[in-house]
């Protein structure tokens, strides 16, 4: 009777643990377009083009009808399960983070916290899908129209998730312009969860679609092209990356898009959700960086020797570097 | 003996035609796919607004089938756009879930069943004019009706039909 409830207790342990994926960081972006519409962008001098970058901060502080949207997106992607992260108050963390980092001092030796360039550059808002938020309030005659669009892209891939358009009905010029974007969300919000549940779906089915580029330092002894002996074989390094590619995606689903003597860009990686952790041996959800896992433990072990370094970029994305870290 | 037979006949009559009558609502459920329904406007938070048309030997059987027809839409095929509401997908993406689910389904659309849990409003009183029909073997009526949707979707996530959007996360 023990062993049965010990072995009940034991899937169920497995179960708890195998079940829960890493959840994805979602967050609503003003489009480009949007910011430019609004007059909240930072117009610079790009080698005599005239170029511009959004600036968030200024659309949140200057825009009610942002903050209406982004309130009513949030609203109901929280009633499903996935709360979404608030770029306002991200933005408002990160400052706050460098000043604090600034001032920060030790209490022995009154040592600084150090950062180099690149850390602070990585050290920006981050999202796994990004919600890209578009409207345009569009006058018909006496009447205005709100038209609405939220796109969700796979911060990784680029690719498009799930995009829908809303319009709200045609209303006087005097009904509160908040009443009606509210109008234009609900139009379209079912088709767009929809459109993401769809990716969920084929998430779980196919695992999670990630990019892995590897990149060499000039300290790297080998290059991609160097060959090595396997099975009698002379074989390139780059094709024994491929083939573990080939053999940990999920039916070894990989396109290889880039291949140099320096520089492995793989994409559309398929990856599996779950992992042995070979610290615990126990079953556990990996993102890209828990993923490629083996592949740096098999390039710092002979007959390759190498220094690795990992820089992952959020859950769907890892850089590899080779020869330093 | 006349009256044993007679019995005898009247029970096979009788159990016969009640299979029959089971089969045939077996079968006339699961195509049930004849039935007109339009998004009206875009409802207030959760809720489609639309109109249904059903239809029935009486108009109060119509009217009963207009309802169930309103929420076997937002199940199984999904709300037509218009031009100021955009369409709705259909709750239960996998074709063969009524397959899969027939015993729930009949449950859930049964006279009285779960599914009236999900009108939220409607002209309740009989349709007349346009919106009801005298047709051949009965009536056709239209109603608008105001479905909870969000609601209804949580149901069928908390009965295990469909997934939710954060399930395996």
């Amino acid at each position: 009777m023990k062993r049965i409830l010990s072995a009940v207790a034991a899937c169920i342990l497995a179960v708890s643990a195998f079940g829960q994926a890493k959840k994805p960081v979602i967050m609503v972006v003003p489009s480009d377009i949007l910011c430019e519409r609004i007059g909240c962008t930072v117009k610079y001098d790009n080698g005599g083009l005239q170029a511009s970058y959004p600036d968030y901060e200024k659309a949140f502080k200057s825009s009610d009808e942002l903050r209406t949207m982004i309130s009513a997106v949030a609203e109901f992607m929280a009633q499903n399960g996935f709360p979404i992260q608030s770029l306002e108050q991200e933005l408002k963390r990160l400052k706050n983070e460098s000043v604090e980092m600034g001032l920060m001092t030790g209490k022995e030796e009154g040592g600084f916290i150090e950062e180099t360039a690149i850390e602070r550059l990585r050290r920006n808002a981050k999202a796994d899908i990004i919600l890209n938020l578009d409207y345009k309030v569009t006058k018909l005659g006496p009447r205005r129209q709100i038209e609405f669009n939220l796109q969700a892209v796979d911060a990784y891939t680029s690719k498009i998730i799930s995009g829908n358009t809303g319009v709200s009905s045609a209303v006087s010029a005097s009904t509160p312009i908040t009443s009606i974007l509210e109008e234009s969300v609900l139009s379209f919000k079912d088709n767009f969860l929809s459109g993401l549940q769809r990716h969920f779906d084929d998430l779980f089915e196919n695992g999670r679609e990630i990019t892995v580029t590897l990149m060499r330092y000039d300290t790297c002894p080998i290059d991609f092209e160097t060959e090595y002996e396997i099975n009698d074989y002379d074989v390139e390094f780059a094709d024994i990356i491929e083939a573990w590619f080939a053999d940990k995606c999920v039916q070894g689903r990989f396109t290889l898009d880039s291949k140099s003597a320096n520089r492995m860009r793989f994409t559309q990686v398929r990856m599996p959700l779950y992992d042995v952790n070979p610290i615990n041996g126990k079953e556990v959800a990996i993102d890209a960086n828990g993923f490629v896992r083996s592949l740096v433990r098999m390039l710092k072990k002979e007959p390759y020797n190498l220094v690795v370094g990992v820089t992952p970029k959020g859950l769907g994305e890892v850089w590899i570097t080779l020869g330093d870290k | 003996m006349k009256r044993f037979l007679f019995t005898l006949l009247v029970t096979c009559f009788l159990f016969s035609n009640c299979y029959a009558t089971n089969k045939d609502r077996r079968k006339s459920f699961k195509s049930w796919d004849n039935y007109e329904i339009t998004t009206e406007k875009v409802g207030q938070d959760g809720t489609k607004f639309v109109k249904v048309w059903g239809f029935g030997k009486s108009v109060d059987k119509a009217i009963m089938n207009a309802k169930k027809n309103a929420v076997h839409a937002c199940i199984f095929r999904g709300l037509p756009g218009a031009s100021t509401a955009n369409p709705t997908p259909p709750l239960v993406k996998d074709p063969d879930c009524l397959e899969k689910n027939i015993d729930y389904f009949e449950k859930f659309f049964e006279a009285g069943g779960a599914y009236l849990g999900y009108i939220n409003l409607t002209t309740d009183g009989v349709p007349a004019g346009q919106d009801r029909r005298k047709v051949k073997g009965g009536y056709k009526v239209a109603l608008y009706i105001q479905v909870m949707y969000d609601n209804l979707k949580v149901k069928l996530e908390n009965d295990g039909i469909i997934r939710k959007l954060n399930s395996g996360f």
